[in-house]
Parts: C-alpha cells; sequence; structure tokens
C-alpha cells in the first residue's frame, strides 16, 4: 500500500487543497470544480484497496479483466501566483461502523496526503466540507473558517464571506469538525504544517438528506478562489445552484403551511449576531425536520 | 506475513503445489459453506488453522440467527491425502484486503496454494428440474483454460457490476490472487429463486462433483443423491397435493415468468414445506 506518483514536477511552495465527499458533498464539488477549471494534471494517486471494497468488477470472456477501487488522486497546476496540489477522495475510508473516516486507516491516509504534499515542499494546506447551520435555504451560504494555529486567524479573518467558530453565537469558538476534512487539519498541525479548513454554510434541514448543496459549495470555491488568486468561473456551479434551488423549492412549496412559516424565520434570522425575530425554538426545529422527513421520503426515485 | 493480524495455526500441513478451495458462509442458498461441510466431513478433514475475528468484524455484541446466536469464524480445513485445503469464512466487515492478505499468507506459506477455487450461488429464476448452469470466472487465461477441460462449465461470461451494486468477495480474493500470480477461479452455481431459503443439494453435487474429478477424491454420491431425490419426491407431492403450486413450477418449466405474489407464494410454500421435511 501506497502512494503512486507519475511525474515528479517542480512546484514552488505549492499549497495543498484536499477533498472528500461529505456532507451536501460541498467540499468536494467547490474542490473537483476548481481542479477542472484550473486544468491541473494529474500527479498521482493513493493505492486504494487497502482502504476500500471495490466498486466494480469487469469480466470479459470468463475472465476477471478488472476491480475498480474508489479513486484517491492527486492533481497538480503551477501558476504566476501560486502552485497548487489538489488531492480528490472519492470515499472515506470507513472501518464499517460509521458514515466518516475515523480511527487508524483515516489516520493513515491523512498522512498519506502529507507525504505527498510536504514531497513538494507544501506548507499549507486546505480542507473543505460542510457546516451545518440554521440559516433558510435561499440565503447565500457563507463559509466557516478553522485554522489549525492560532497565528492564522488574522489572515482568515481578511477572507470574505467567512466566519470564525467564535463569531457563531453559543459556540464560543467550539466545534467539531468530523471526517477527514477536519483530521486532516489535525494531522498537519502535528506535523508542523499550517491548515485551514473551510465549510460551506448547509440549512439545517437539508443536511440529512443524501442531496449535494452547491449553494454551500460555491461559496467555498469563491472563498478557494480568491485565496489562491485565481478568478473564478462560475457557469457550472450556477447551473448546479439553479437545479439544487429548483429541486429544494418544489420540496419547500409542498410543506405544511405553518412548517413554512417556521422555516420562513430563519430568512431573517443571523446567528452569528443575536437579531429579530427570535430563532426557532428546539421543540419547532424537530417538528420541521420530521416533516421534512416525510416529504423526502416520499419523493419519488429517493433512495 | 500480514503484522499484527490474529490467527492459529494448529497443525503445520505437509502440502506442496496443494488447491484451496474457499466458502463464503453469507452465500446465496447457502451454496458455498453446504459444499464445504459436505467435503471436510466426507474427506474427514479436520481444522488445523483460523483466523480471529478482531479487526476484521464488528465485536460490538452478536447477530441472532433462527433463534441463535452467532459469530463469526474463519477456519481452516486440511485434507493433506488429496493435497488441497477448504477455508470457510464470514465475510470480514472491513479491512477487506487485508483479510484477504492474511488469508493468501496463510496459502502460500503454510500450504504451498497453486490454485484457489471460490464456491457460490448464484439466484436463478429457474424451475429446479431445469438444468443447473455451472459459470466460472477464472483471473488468468491460464487458469481459464484449466477450467475450459471441464465440458459442463459455462466459462465465456461477460458481466459488469451495475452501478446500484458492489463486487462479489469472492472477485476481490481472485483480484488479489492474481496480485501474488496464484491461480483462481470463482464457480458460480445457480440455485432456483425458491430453495435459496432451504438447501439445493442437487447445485450441492455438481459443485462436489467438479472437485471430485479435479482432485480425484473418489467420493461415493449416494448419500446426497438420496437428498437431491427426497426433495424432488417433497416438492412432487407438494405439487400434486397443491394445483397452484403446481402451475407455479409449470410455469417456470415453461419459461414463463411469475408476478411478485406469485414467486413470493411459490418461496413461501416451499420454505415450509422444505423446512418442515427436515
Amino acid at each position: 500500500m501506497g502512494v503512486r506518483l507519475y511525474k515528479k514536477p517542480k512546484l514552488d511552495n505549492p499549497v495543498l487543497v484536499a477533498c472528500w465527499p461529505g456532507i451536501g458533498n460541498i467540499g468536494i464539488i467547490a474542490v473537483d470544480i476548481l481542479r477542472r477549471m484550473m486544468v491541473a494534471e494529474e500527479l498521482g494517486e493513493i493505492e486504494s484497496w487497502d482502504f476500500f471494497y471495490p466498486r466494480r468488477v469487469l469480466i470479459r470472456d470468463g475472465e476477471l479483466k478488472d476491480l475498480e477501487f474508489p479513486k484517491n488522486k492527486f492533481y497538480f497546476k503551477k501558476t504566476e501566483k501560486k502552485d497548487v496540489i489538489f488531492f480528490v477522495g472519492e470515499e472515506q475510508p470507513s472501518d464499517g461502523r460509521g458514515a466518516y473516516a475515523e480511527g487508524t486507516k483515516a489516520y493513515r491516509m491523512a498522512n498519506l496526503v502529507l507525504d505527498v504534499a510536504l514531497k513538494f515542499g507544501c506548507h499549507r494546506v486546505y480542507t473543505s466540507g460542510a457546516a451545518v447551520a440554521p440559516i433558510h435555504h435561499t440565503a447565500r451560504s457563507r463559509v466557516w473558517v478553522v485554522p489549525n494555529k492560532e497565528d492564522l486567524i488574522d489572515e482568515v479573518k481578511g477572507y470574505e464571506n467567512t466566519v470564525l467558530m467564535s463569531d457563531i453565537e453559543g459556540r464560543d469558538g467550539q466545534g467539531n469538525i468530523t471526517g477527514l476534512n477536519g483530521l486532516l487539519l489535525g494531522v498537519a498541525k502535528k506535523r508542523g504544517l499550517e491548515a485551514i479548513c473551510m465549510m460551506g454554510e448547509i440549512p439545517i434541514y437539508i443536511h440529512g438528506f443524501p442531496i449535494p448543496y452547491p449553494q454551500g459549495a460555491k461559496s467555498v470555491l469563491e472563498a478557494l478562489g480568491a485565496v489562491l488568486g485565481v478568478e473564478v468561473l462560475v457557469d457550472e456551479i450556477n447551473a448546479l445552484v439553479q437545479q439544487s434551488e429548483s429541486e429544494i423549492e418544489s420540496v419547500y412549496q409542498r410543506l405544511p403551511s405553518e412548517i413554512k412559516e417556521q422555516l420562513d424565520k430563519l430568512k431573517h434570522v443571523d446567528y452569528a449576531k443575536p437579531s429579530e425575530p427570535e430563532p426557532i425554538t428546539e421543540e419547532d426545529k424537530k417538528k420541521i425536520l420530521q416533516e421534512i422527513d416525510r416529504l423526502f421520503k416520499k419523493e419519488p426515485g429517493r433512495d | 506475513m500480514s503484522e499484527g493480524r490474529s490467527f492459529k495455526l494448529f497443525t503445520r500441513p505437509k502440502l506442496e503445489s496443494s488447491s484451496l478451495v474457499v466458502a463464503w458462509n453469507q452465500d446465496v442458498g447457502r451454496l458455498g459453506p453446504t459444499v464445504a461441510d459436505y467435503l471436510t466431513k466426507k474427506l474427514e478433514c479436520p481444522e488445523f488453522a483460523e483466523i480471529g475475528p478482531e479487526g476484521f468484524f464488528s465485536l460490538s455484541g452478536v447477530a441472532v440467527e433462527d433463534d441463535v446466536a452467532q459469530f463469526p469464524e474463519s477456519k481452516l480445513y486440511l485434507c493433506e491425502e488429496k493435497n488441497f485445503v477448504i477455508f470457510r469464512s464470514d465475510i470480514p466487515g472491513h479491512d477487506w484486503y487485508e483479510f484477504l492478505s492474511l488469508l493468501l499468507d496463510i496459502a502460500e506459506k503454510y500450504c504451498k496454494v497453486k490454485e484457489i477455487y471460490t464456491v457460490g450461488g448464484m439466484v436463478s429464476s429457474g424451475a429446479h428440474t431445469a438444468p443447473q448452469s455451472l459459470l466460472s470466472v477464472a483471473n488468468s487465461t491460464e487458469m481459464k483454460s484449466k477450467m475450459l477441460s471441464h465440458h459442463d462449465i459455462v466459462s465465456d461470461m461477460d458481466y459488469e457490476t451495475p452501478g446500484n451494486q458492489r463486487p462479489t468477495f469472492s472477485s476481490f480474493l481472485l483480484w488479489a490472487a492474481k496480485k501474488r500470480k496464484i491461480l483462481a477461479t470463482s464457480l458460480w452455481m445457480s440455485v432456483p429463486f425458491y430453495l435459496m431459503a432451504v438447501e439445493d443439494p442437487r447445485a450441492c453435487r455438481k459443485v462436489t462433483e467438479l472437485f471430485n474429478r479435479r482432485f480425484a477424491l473418489g467420493i461415493n454420491f449416494a448419500d446426497i443423491d438420496e437428498e437431491v431425490a427426497k426433495q424432488d419426491k417433497a416438492i412432487a407431492q407438494a405439487r400434486s397435493q397443491f394445483p397452484e403450486l403446481d402451475g407455479y413450477i409449470g410455469k417456470l418449466e415453461n419459461n414463463l415468468g411469475l408476478t411478485v405474489d406469485e414467486s413470493e407464494e411459490l418461496v413461501k410454500k416451499i420454505g415450509q414445506l422444505l423446512k418442515k421435511g427436515h
């Protein structure tokens, strides 16, 4: 088990941008669009068979020709401003107990990703994921930023459309980032690398459903683009946002009016700063989630 | 040897260029374990090694099946005289590649295995009276040509995993064996869908026959033939007793499909009948 590099380009102090699938696939949508937009070249891959169950077998004329595993690929792009290494993992390694990576396998994968980053002289890592927030789906998602070193706080405060954990009411700067998008921050810290996780907001009433949330991905994409000095072409992400908005809206319109009224309150709530009217209560939240759960389950064609 | 993984070796086998027969407990119609049990019992193969469940299975409790608590098992049985070993195991819940690596380590280091055969059932929509197909998938051209010498095996299958499914664990083993240049083939025997919940001795016989020829085992199949005859008789009696059941099986015999309700009814009736008979 290990890393297979296809080439060894000379990179100048590159940054690593890594992502895995997660809630709303916010991080992976953003990073994959950025990677394709920058026309990054393939750099290598982590051999997957030690981490994952295969996805597909190909048998031809009675002979097993190929067994396909989830891919974990590195890409690179040299630019005038910053050289970038991308890592895109198609699945989080799981030990069969939870939805997100944890334990030995996740730790090993995080270290393999950082091995490659360090090999090319990288000192800065960005990961991305989702932040579950009491926002309305018509609101622009903000990006929660979490650095792995205190002296990065001033820098991330300067990023556009971002909030720190301490800006969020009731959190007092505390929280958790589950899965590899979070774990990589910790492992990077242990190995002396700066790392920042960027998490696009996803409405609390949507995060539990297996649907992408490109609205959150768009905010992460814009933030990452600004950090890397890349002009973001928004056509692709806008098309995804438009499609997602119309799907969510069609479910939303079928909600009972009292539930919609409750959710509409979120349009006026800024949880980062207390505001009027009062936020929805825990009891309201429970009722809303049950109602939306019921609606999603009725949607034809859903798993 | 896969480091830090638990396995126990009770006896050091004396084998050269041996074969390994693999059966997974989670199998259609329990065909694999039935074949493995039949061979170990018939040839009096003692258990000689086992892989521990720690690190491969969730050990947060036990599953209960048919009122009985289950526990994952991964055991190896030795047939020194005929130069082969049998592995009968539950499919691990995680660390799949490490599990297969450990199995292949044991197979290579202690058993000098050169060929692997996995046994599995596949659901058939046909009747039990129709000829049942035995398919093989090899992990190399060399292994495929070896299987071609068995005329009653279908060995030209094309297949791709559909989007909503995952490959079988036997395919994973074939691939892992190929990485080590060990010849391997998976054998897939069709089992009529209404015998999945019970047992299909006819399917078991057909697979066992292949091993009988391949390893010159000299098995006398009188016992399994008796079981086949007994099951056929029980189904025939039920067909004459329940015209509806006869109609369903008759449709299958004439290559006609059944509705979902009819299929469910057939599975239920046959299950009740044969389980009672046992």
